[in-house]
């Protein structure tokens, strides 16, 4: 049996614009039995509207798609264009099967993931961060009366800096995906996933040792308090930074269990004044 | 991206107002706090190799509980050294929260579990309008245990630091607060050095670089940071 309809119609470009806005939430009901299967099953439904008249239609095809998915999220729209494809011409009566797009599905889904997780999770939210951090370093503070601005342009800076790199794939992936459905591979290289990587890993770790730069010199004015006061500031800190790169080499992924023994010893340790 | 703790922090901040005395303030320890959780929250490893912790409330939980144990617990923790305990009182407020708040989440996938079966059952009934609102119940879900879970851990926080701050304030004197800071920055530069210079090629390299060139900056611009 197959989901053949009566007579498809053909995708709107407002389709694309709800399927990509529907991506948003590809990570929404993730488990660990389907991933984002559920997520991706939702965007898909616009595209089930258009081809298929009858409920029952539009439910075989959905459900097909609610098993395990798993991709970066951000690049699922691609994903999603070229299986929006794939329905298309199964729908119009090609000779496609079901396994035919399940496995499509999966081979481009892998290296998404595998290339989309180290550059997006990894270093671009980091980055993100740091840049955030910065305009607090950077950016004067408010003196006296006045707000302070910072409280809204460090989130801001974080925020452009993350979407610059990540809102163009949410925006254009679904018709990226569909346009080049056919060519796959082609679509993987000219994303160019691993050389953005390489960039802003090196822009991470540049702007990392600016910030520390930056946070010396804002501690710069303890040292103007006197030897014991600086020692109270630049030694548990450079002590604390030291033991903590030491334990979180042996146990990564302790940062905040390591923060809160730090705070812990540090309040029995005796300090004079 | 809004689930990052810096911008978090700085949303609470900028929308949480004990009064026109406390602007400055209000507007400052949320910087502290957002940017110190920031660093200690973001790992290196890919998601589904990290321990299952919340960092997008962490922000609002830390900023939220230092600026209200600042406006209700200042009279009787008088500290001289402007808004430092506060800043560390939120970013332990944080951590504890999205230590707990992790475990929570865990909760919430077996409940996404039964909604991903009752999507399947719909889709195969052909109701696709139940089936979407499922999906929509899912997103709800999610939202309202994030600001659910964002109020009353910043509630508890307080409660928490009103029963212990009064107590403890002839012992929180400056320079404890001091060290106190000092050390949670240090831990927070040794996850920032994991995240951004340990786990990228030649790392190290770039950072050298990085701080020679703000070095260099600092030297021409007088050495002023804010």
């Amino acid at each position: 049996m197959t989901d053949r309809p009566l007579g498809p119609r053909p995708y709107r470009r407002s389709d694309f614009g709800r399927a990509a806005s529907r991506v948003l939430y590809v990570q929404s009901l993730f488990t660990a039995e389907r991933q984002q299967g559920p997520g991706f099953a939702f965007a898909l439904v616009p595209f089930a509207r258009r081809l298929f008249t009858s409920a029952e239609d539009r439910g075989r095809m959905l459900r097909r798609h609610l098993g395990f998915f798993g991709t970066h999220p951000l690049l699922a729209g691609y994903v999603l264009g070229i299986v929006a494809r794939l329905e298309e011409r199964r729908a119009h009566g090609e000779a496609i099967a079901e396994e035919r797009i399940e496995q499509v599905k999966r081979a481009v889904a892998s290296p998404l993931a595998a290339l989309g997780d180290p550059l997006f999770w990894v270093t671009l939210r980091p980055l993100a961060g740091l840049v955030g951090i910065f305009g607090l370093l950077f950016i004067p503070m408010a003196e006296g009366e006045g707000p302070d601005l910072r409280v809204l342009i460090c989130p801001l800076l974080a925020l452009l800096t993350y979407n610059a790199v990540a809102l163009p794939h949410r925006f254009v992936g679904v018709a990226r995906g569909y346009a080049a459905a056919d060519e796959p591979g082609r679509l993987l290289r000219s994303l160019h996933l691993a050389e953005w990587k390489l960039v802003l890993e090196r822009a991470s770790a540049f702007a990392f040792g600016g910030l520390v730069m930056l946070t010396l010199a804002a501690l710069k004015p303890s040292v103007a308090g006197g030897t014991a006061y600086a020692a109270t500031v630049f030694a548990p800190l450079g002590v604390s930074a030291l033991l903590a790169v030491l334990v979180l080499e042996r146990r990564p992924g302790r940062g905040v269990e390591i923060a809160l023994l730090a705070v812990a010893l540090a309040l029995m340790l005796p300090v004079r004044g | 991206m809004l689930g990052q703790p810096l911008v978090g922090a700085c949303l609470a901040g900028a929308l949480l107002n004990p009064g026109p005395q406390w602007e400055l303030w209000v507007l400052r320890i949320p910087l502290g706090v957002g940017a110190l959780l920031q660093l200690l929250l973001t790992e290196p490893s890919l998601p589904a190799a990290q321990r299952p912790r919340d960092a997008a409330t962490a922000g609002v939980v830390g900023a939220s509980t230092a600026i209200l144990a600042l406006e209700r617990l200042h009279p009787s923790v008088p500290v001289s050294t402007g808004g430092l305990l506060w800043v560390v009182l939120g970013t332990v407020a944080g951590l504890v929260s999205a230590t707990i708040g992790g475990w929570m989440e865990l909760g919430l996938r077996s409940r996404n579990l039964e909604g991903a079966r009752r999507m399947e059952s719909l889709a195969q009934e052909g109701r696709i309008g139940r089936m979407e609102s499922t999906f929509w119940g899912g997103i709800a879900r999610i939202m309202l245990r994030g600001a659910s879970w964002s109020v009353a851990a910043s509630v508890g926080g307080l409660a928490a630091a009103s029963l212990v701050l009064p107590r403890a304030a002839h012992y929180l004197t400056g320079p404890r607060t001091g060290l106190l800071f000092a050390v949670l920055l240090g831990v927070a530069l040794a996850a920032g050095y994991r995240t951004h210079v340990r786990a990228s090629r030649r790392g190290l390299w770039w950072a050298g670089l990085g701080a020679l060139t703000c070095f260099i900056l600092l030297l021409r611009l007088g050495g002023s940071v804010p």
